[in-house]
């Protein structure tokens, strides 16, 4: 059988986020199919799946934490949101935009958001749930993951938890302080 | 970091009225900014060049340097000294546009314009040396004006500008020149700044500073002689009572509120909105035109004429929101641009007046000295249209409004003292000094920012400062913030000085005639009015034959936001303040930066900034370093 990998996520050490807010505009222009000077020139709307929060003194970026018992996925009563290839993915074509995964969300990573404005049909607003994708659509062709937020943090607080390795070193760095305790027994 | 907006009660009444009819405010703003860029705080991010921007990573993980190789030190201390160069520039203009003035008045140019203070003309005119002996007013006024401009134009390097060497002590003025910092021209040195900060010019962080303290002293000059000159067209305040905060404007009259920094234009729409009174009741307010003050405009109007303050800064909205402002008239600096889209929820008409100075949705009417009575008919007949428009069922005036006793320049504060001594004024201040009556004097000066609980840090720090005995002094937004809640009363005084304090204040109040003490804090006029201070101290310093940086006197912009405020502070440590600043100032990227304004300063010219949010804390710090110099004084 095949052993199932926990799903990787982003996390940022509020202790280096400076709140610049890079991250946003990187993870929006990444998800906007253009650069930022053309979306801006061109009025194209520009929709971070991030999103920098001051709470007290503290800042760090929030996004989606791909959980591996997602409650949007539980929630979504249109079966838009799942589990595949190690992340919590939306169908934007099943989802009715009705903001469900928004309420149930521990984060509030979700937001729900239309590519473009209302187009003044009585029907649709056309709005979507939108959440961090990991940067899906860049990754590379190893199969690497990509992310803009991270590769645009100036000083490096944001990271692409991959849970295994982060788990080996910090293990690896518990064994060395308990090493060094059995030293004075 | 603070989650109540203000200590002013009018800010609790008006801001939820706001949110409820869904009006942005200073403070929504605020909030939606959060969190405010890191990088930007610390200082280190620079635009100067395209090839940026640049930013540098003060964890030291990411880069260290800006694409052409300029680091944190540089960066910073280049974007502190533009800020300085802006300070500089602004108070400047202002106080060129009151030079030319004067000079258009003495030549018959400027009719809405006379000397008002000749005594004072003639004083400045001997400062000067221009031995007024003989002279005919006009013809003075235009010397005086003329040898002002000088300090704007003049090219020879090695000569300090007239209004700096003359207005501060022999010996400030030759350290100032031995550390190559005095300014021989505000113009130019505004320009070198920018020209020193340039990409790829001056990169030593610690030299650029020094072209900084050159700059706030630019500033110094061109403060100086705008208030100077301000007084002589439009008269040296004296004291005067009247009120402050929102509950000044009037139900049932025409509420013009003048609201910016410079008095040119102010003093003359008060002059004519006088002589239409009958329009604005025939128009149907049965109380006629009342004006109010908004910034610094308002100190200059309430010092001079007693003209009642409706707000300082941070609630210049919320006199919008009130519903029954009919015109706020605006000239420049501190002006937020939100003013004219909250006039639009109501019949408020937003004017501005100089062509340098405009807004977006507001309306322009032009002023020029020569045509500057028409200018003011124009706007008093725009207010009284729109107070027709007015609706009265969304009027809400809050009720509250302090006594404030206002129009201590330095002329009134020697002329009080002279009443316990006329042969030499400064002797009871200076012998309650010596004898620890007062231990100290602290100048408040400068600005609200939403960063802070509004007025707060003023009002506790005052009142530790009080308890202490210290003689407290205030300008700008921070007179503001006294005369709101009430410190600039006789009340206050009973109430919050020290034993001694509190028996010197009475002596000087009861001999001046006003039946009992001094008030608390001596309002002394507008942002650009701190040099009034300065010229009570250098007095001082003079009789004692020490420089400034050996008195027990200290400076504090707790709630400090605008690059004046840069600048003044700056100038305040150049001329040997320990100054407070309240906010962290966006130099921490730096610590050859932080250091030189903390440290490094102290050494070269006695003043150093003491930077400190906590009120109570920077309110114990000031009282040591007033108790640290008495020591140094032997007193």
């Amino acid at each position: 059988m095949e052993r199932i990998k926990e799903n990787y996520f982003i996390y940022a050490d509020p202790t280096k986020c400076l709140g610049c807010k890079s991250c946003e505009l990187a993870c929006a222009v990444a998800h906007a199919d253009s650069d930022l000077l053309t979306a801006v020139a061109q009025g194209v709307r520009l929709q971070p799946r991030n999103s920098v929060v001051q709470s007290n003194n503290l800042i760090m970026p929030i996004q989606c934490r791909q959980c591996e018992d997602a409650p949007c996925a539980l929630a979504c009563p249109t079966g838009a949101i799942y589990q595949e290839e190690g992340m919590v993915k939306i169908n934007e074509k099943s989802c009715v935009g009705c903001k469900v995964c928004v309420m149930v969300c521990p984060f509030g990573a979700i937001t729900v958001t239309a590519d473009e404005a209302e187009n003044g049909s009585s029907r649709t607003k056309k709005g979507k749930a939108r959440k961090c994708d990991l940067c899906y659509s860049r990754m590379k062709d190893n199969k690497e993951l990509s992310c803009a937020c991270v590769e645009a943090c100036p000083t490096k607080a944001i990271m692409l938890v991959d849970i295994e390795s982060y788990r080996k070193k910090l293990l690896e760095a518990r064994a060395k302080e308990a090493v060094q305790a059995y030293k004075h027994i | 970091m603070s989650n109540k907006r203000s200590v002013d009660p009018c800010v609790d009444q008006l801001v939820p009225i706001a949110n409820k009819e869904g009006i942005e405010t200073v403070w929504d703003r605020y909030e939606a900014m959060k969190p405010q860029c890191g990088f930007g705080q610390l200082g280190v991010c620079c635009r100067i060049c395209w090839k940026g921007p640049c930013r540098i990573d003060p964890f030291g993980n990411g880069p260290q340097r800006g694409v052409c190789g300029a680091d944190a030190h540089t960066i910073v201390a280049r974007n502190l000294i533009r800020m300085i160069a802006a300070g500089a520039a602004a108070h400047s203009e202002h106080g060129r546009h009151v030079a030319l003035t004067l000079l258009a008045a003495g030549e018959g140019h400027a009719p809405a314009y006379r000397i008002k203070d000749e005594q004072k003309l003639r004083s400045i005119a001997e400062k000067l040396n221009l031995e007024p002996a003989g002279k005919d007013l006009k013809q003075l006024a235009k010397e005086v004006a003329l040898a002002s401009l000088e300090d704007f134009s003049r090219q020879e390097r090695t000569t300090p500008c007239s209004w700096a060497k003359e207005t501060m002590t022999t010996e400030r003025v030759d350290k100032l020149c031995k550390l190559r910092v005095m300014p021989h021209n505000i113009d130019a040195v505004v320009t070198e700044i920018m020209g020193r900060t340039h990409v790829g010019c001056d990169a030593d962080a610690v030299n650029v500073m020094l072209g900084g303290l050159k700059g706030a002293l630019a500033d110094y000059t061109g403060m100086y002689l705008s208030t100077e000159l301000s007084d002589v067209i439009f008269g040296t305040p004296e004291p005067v009572v009247t009120a402050a905060n929102l509950g000044v404007l009037k139900e049932n009259a025409v509420n013009i509120a003048v609201h910016g920094h410079n008095p040119l234009l102010s003093e003359i729409v008060c002059d004519v909105a006088l002589k239409m009174n009958e329009e604005a009741k025939k128009a149907g307010a049965e109380d006629g035109i009342n004006i109010v003050g908004i910034c610094c405009t308002g100190n200059e109007v309430m010092m001079r004429r007693g003209i009642p303050l409706a707000s300082n800064y941070l609630s210049q909205e919320l006199a919008i929101i009130t519903g029954a402002v009919d015109a706020m008239v605006v000239d420049v600096q501190c002006i937020m641009p939100s003013i004219s889209k909250i006039s639009e929820c109501f019949h408020t008409e937003v004017i501005t007046t100089l062509n340098e100075n405009k807004i977006t949705g507001a309306t322009h009417i032009e002023f020029h000295e020569d045509t500057a009575l028409d200018s003011a008919k124009k706007i008093v007949e725009l207010a009284i249209d729109a107070f027709k428009r007015r609706d009265n069922s969304r009027v809400n005036i809050p009720s509250y409004k302090q006594t404030a006793i206002t129009g201590f320049s330095a002329e009134a504060i020697i002329s009080a003292l002279s009443k316990l001594d006329a042969n030499d004024p400064l002797k009871p201040l200076i012998d309650n000094i010596v004898n620890g009556n007062i231990q100290g004097i602290a100048l408040f000066a400068g600005c609200n920012n939403p960063q802070t609980t509004q007025d707060n840090s003023f009002i506790t720090i005052a009142k530790e400062l009080a308890k202490n005995n210290v003689l407290i002094l205030a300008t700008g937004c921070g007179a503001g913030a006294f005369a709101k809640n009430g410190l600039m009363t006789q009340e206050a005084t009973v109430a919050y000085a020290g034993d001694s304090l509190k028996a010197v204040l009475t002596a000087i109040g009861e001999a001046a005639g006003l039946n009992g003490p001094m008030p608390l804090v001596l309002h002394m006029g507008s942002c650009v009015d701190n040099t009034r201070a300065v010229k009570v101290a250098v007095a001082v310093a003079d009789k004692l034959g020490v420089d400034l940086d050996k008195l027990p006197l200290v400076a504090s912009a707790p709630e400090a936001m605008a690059e004046k405020a840069v600048a003044i502070g700056t100038w305040a440590v150049a001329l040997g303040l320990p100054t407070h600043i309240g906010v962290v100032p966006q130099v921490l990227g730096s610590s050859v930066v932080a250091e030189f304004l903390t440290e490094k300063a102290k050494d070269l010219v006695g003043g150093y900034f003491i930077v400190e949010t906590d009120p109570k804390k920077a309110a114990e710090k000031l009282i040591a370093v007033i108790k640290q110099r008495r020591e140094g004084l032997g007193i």
